[in-house]
């Protein structure tokens, strides 16, 4: 096994700091050449580059191929990449063979993934633009926004390092760090938080955009609204709040053609 | 040109419109993308603030449904929400925000077609530069990276422009009258609000998590209520 990589914790050179700034930055484009064949893989393998550089002078076969398997196939949240290229790189400093980076590669894109989705997606997006849209409507759209991008990149920043991080020292064991990580702890709170947030400005917002019409307008959008849950609870996930929007457009926009 | 819109205006939009875009995926993903942004921000880029903010209030309404989940095709709001301030900006929001989403609505859904063509386009690079990934040359990755985001913001900012186009045709043409205009709003603010809560509903399944919907969603109505 090569020594004097990043996993085994003994990488305390100025250019591997260096190197972990890099791909620490490198990792806000992981999405940049998104496709369908590799998904992340371009945007990994550019990533781990400035990890992988100093392997190329201590064992330059060992680097091509490296760099060859950092841009493979890769897909999972891209906030959460940063645990999977730690991990990988990682490996590849501590020499193991190439079918174990692949099976955990292979392992990690569905665990982060899901965790990146519902901690992300579902979680911490929702919540923090319901806070955003209640602050915006009911205080000043510029303290929303602000409280929005600070609060959600504050954390999204937070959570990258620390990924990235716990990779490295995981190596191949990171998928032990994750399960007892606050990331399956934090999931649960957020997703909670996520719903209470998005409830309760729905209401306000509403408020805040009906309030300056005539009565009758209320209730017409409060019926709108009503007819979409129920399209909504009949079509279940094919529901998209676009075709909908589309739909009424199209049927006001019918009507007063017919009848102008 | 149209009255209080300059080409310096047209062109802060267009640059703006075009940073969100990127923002949706390639790099950052610091969310400028969203509509509250994005609307909050062309508001004040155009001088009205307050059409930014209803337009890109409904339209988060809409974009709260959609997941940006991996492969899946989303929405691009950035320079739909750009396209959908520019149509109400200037004139009374009542009669204008329900075109302006509208508009609004029709260059998000395009925006959300244009991703799976770029995203070919960027396998298709991929596979002509195949040996020197083979080789683990990383100028070879370098390059497809820079590439990639080299389309996109192509991507982002032909959308814009189509988006900017789009609301200066409307802006031009004035195609509703008030009794019209006012309907499309109401329908798209009830549409907004259905989305928003489909979303959240459909993300909570029958977990636990209903429960906490349910309990925000009947302390903003006493809350309504009260006001």
């Amino acid at each position: 096994m090569a020594d004097g990589g990043p996993g085994d914790g003994s990488c305390g050179g100025s250019r591997m700091v260096r190197g972990l700034g890099s791909a620490f930055t490198r990792l806000f484009a992981v999405q940049a050449s998104w496709n369908y064949e590799r998904m992340l893989g371009i945007g990994m393998g550019y990533a781990a580059e400035p990890l992988l550089r100093e392997m190329k002078s201590t064992d330059a076969p060992r680097h091509a191929d490296a760099v060859r398997r950092s841009a493979e196939f890769f897909n999972c949240h891209p906030y959460l990449a940063g645990l999977a290229l730690g991990a990988t790189v990682a490996a590849e400093y501590a020499g193991e063979p190439e079918d174990r980076i692949q099976r955990l590669r292979t392992a990690l894109c569905g665990t982060l993934g899901a965790l990146g989705d519902h901690l992300f997606w579902a979680g911490l997006l929702p919540a923090m633009m319901g806070m955003a849209l209640i602050a915006a409507v009911l205080w000043d759209p510029w303290w929303g926004l602000g409280l929005f991008l600070v609060g959600y990149n504050g954390c999204r920043v937070v959570v990258g390092w620390w990924g990235l991080r716990t990779g490295l020292a995981g190596g191949m064991r990171v998928g032990q760090a994750i399960a007892t990580s606050w990331i399956p702890r934090a999931r649960f709170v957020v997703g909670l938080a996520a719903g209470f947030m998005v409830g309760l400005a729905v209401p306000l917002v509403g408020r805040f955009q009906l309030a300056d019409l005539p009565g009758a307008a209320a209730v017409v959008a409060i019926a709108v609204a009503v007819l979409g849950l129920g399209l909504a609870y009949r079509f279940g996930p094919t529901f998209r709040g676009v075709r909908y929007g589309l739909f009424v457009v199209g049927v006001v926009l019918l009507y007063y053609g017919i009848m102008p | 040109m149209i009255e209080g819109i300059g080409i310096a205006t047209l062109a802060l939009l267009a640059l703006w419109g075009a940073v969100a875009g990127i923002d949706l995926v390639s790099v950052p993903q610091f969310m400028m993308s969203r509509p509250l942004v994005v609307g909050v921000v062309a508001g004040a880029i155009v001088g009205d603030p307050m059409a930014g903010l209803r337009v890109g209030v409904v339209l988060e309404l809409f974009a709260l449904d959609v997941l940006p989940v991996g492969a899946a095709r989303y929405p691009d709001y950035g320079a739909a929400t750009i396209g959908a301030v520019l149509v109400v900006a200037g004139g009374p929001w009542v009669s204008g925000v329900g075109l302006g989403v509208a508009t609004g609505l029709v260059i998000a859904a395009l925006g959300g077609w244009t991703m799976p063509v770029l995203r070919r386009a960027n396998a298709a690079a991929i596979a002509g530069r195949l040996d020197g990934l083979q080789a683990g040359d990383s100028a070879t990755i370098r390059a497809l990276q820079f590439a990639g985001l080299a389309r996109d913001a192509l991507r982002s900012g032909l959308l814009v422009v189509v988006a900017i186009s789009a609301a200066l045709l409307i802006r031009y043409l004035q195609p509703l009258g008030d009794e019209a205009a006012l309907a499309l709003t109401v329908a798209v603010i009830g549409a907004g609000l259905a989305s928003a809560l489909a979303g959240a509903m459909r993300t909570a399944g029958r977990s636990v998590r209903v429960r906490w919907l349910m309990a925000g969603l009947a302390t903003g109505l006493a809350v309504v209520l009260a006001w």
